[in-house]
């Protein structure tokens, strides 16, 4: 089995590319990859617990929170998410916050990486 | 170098994907980068299939915008989630999300 | 030495989005990312290319600090080169946006670096896609 490092720098609202992310990291954890999500820049609003489930809107926290109990690596940028008035108290369960070297980090021991840019 | 491009819209030119070089160029449509797979504009199909050496469209992506994986360009493989994944660890190396 | 490159590939104009900030933010990081990674002699080699429009980034005279109080993607620039990060701007695109060397960061002198930019064809852009371990797209 592999590790599949995925950045995802786009918002929660709008753009779908994070319920990709989630759809895709699910996927490989029940193939039996080890994956680590980095979430920066919009992305950390995933990290944000919360999150009111509207059918218009992707709502994520709950597959996000069954996966992280599961096993998957969830981080934010700890910089991004301040500046967005995100605090450590905020935090989705589970989910941890730090620099951006972590992702690089995590990047640096996968076997693959996808890198999902912002919008 | 087998490089798998994620193509995420639906653009007419994209710059970096018409330079690439590579031993094996896999074209991955997904979001509204698979309206390529079906859309032909005055009967003519979309120039980003050209690009790869394989081009695959997600199903979910597919069939979330009403496209009918039966009715698309025959040099598109289908692929749901789990066949991303295999792709991914299998097929290709490195990717980049254009 | 456990040594793995990474190229960090900027196609966005800048301001409007983060992307090219956060891809300058993210090289620079590559200096602190060994207190992450497990073994002493592990490190990661970043280099930085600019292509398609993304080469406006590397536009010198840049005043985001003192018209909006944000850092320009000058100073990053500049950061990335005074951390002996390597540069790389689009020959072709500098040459269909009627740039030169004259309009853009070529080095970051006035902060002590040594480093400088170069303009590379596509073609030495997609030789480092090649060497690298890992592209991140931005």
């Amino acid at each position: 089995m592999g590790k599949l490092s995925i950045g995802c720098f786009s918002s929660l609202i709008g753009s779908m590319t994070l319920d990709f992310a989630v759809k895709l990291a699910e996927a490989a954890r029940k193939k039996g990859h080890d994956v680590d999500i980095w979430l920066s820049g919009n992305g950390t609003m995933l990290s944000k617990k919360g999150q009111r489930k509207f059918q218009d809107y992707s709502s994520l926290e709950k597959p996000v929170t069954d996966l992280i109990k599961g096993g998957l690596t969830m981080v934010a940028c700890e910089a991004c998410a301040e500046a967005r008035g995100q605090h450590k108290e905020d935090l989705l369960e589970g989910c941890d916050r730090k620099s951006m070297d972590w992702y690089l980090a995590s990047c640096f021991k996968a076997d693959r990486v996808i890198h999902i840019g912002g919008e | 170098m087998k490089l798998g491009v994620f193509v995420n819209q639906y653009t007419k030119q994209n710059d970096t994907l018409d330079r690439l070089k590579a031993d094996k160029v896999g074209i991955i449509l997904v979001q509204n980068g698979v309206y390529n797979a079906t859309i032909k504009e005055k009967g003519v199909k979309s120039s980003v299939l050209d690009k790869g050496t394989e081009v695959y469209a997600l199903s979910e992506d597919l069939q979330s915008r009403g496209l009918d994986p039966s009715g698309i360009d025959s040099k598109v493989k289908v692929v749901d989630y789990g066949g991303l994944v295999d792709l991914v660890f299998n097929d290709y190396e490195k990717f980049i999300w254009l | 030495m456990a040594s793995k490159k990474f190229l960090f590939m900027v196609d966005k104009l800048p301001y409007k989005a983060e992307s090219s900030r956060l891809a300058l933010t993210h090289a620079i990081a590559s200096q602190t990312v060994d207190i992450h990674l497990d073994e002493d002699d592990e490190m990661e080699e970043p280099v930085i290319a600019f292509v398609g429009d993304g080469v406006l980034n590397c536009m010198k005279g840049q005043k985001a600090l003192e018209c909006y109080g944000v850092t320009s993607l000058e100073m990053h620039i500049k950061n990335a080169l005074l951390t002996d990060i390597k540069v790389l701007i689009c020959k072709e695109d500098v040459e269909r946006l009627g740039l030169s060397e004259d309009n853009l960061i070529m080095d970051a002198e006035d902060i002590g670096a040594d480093m400088q930019s170069e303009i590379v064809p596509f073609d030495d852009i997609l030789q480092q896609m090649e060497k690298s371990n890992h592209i991140l797209y931005f």
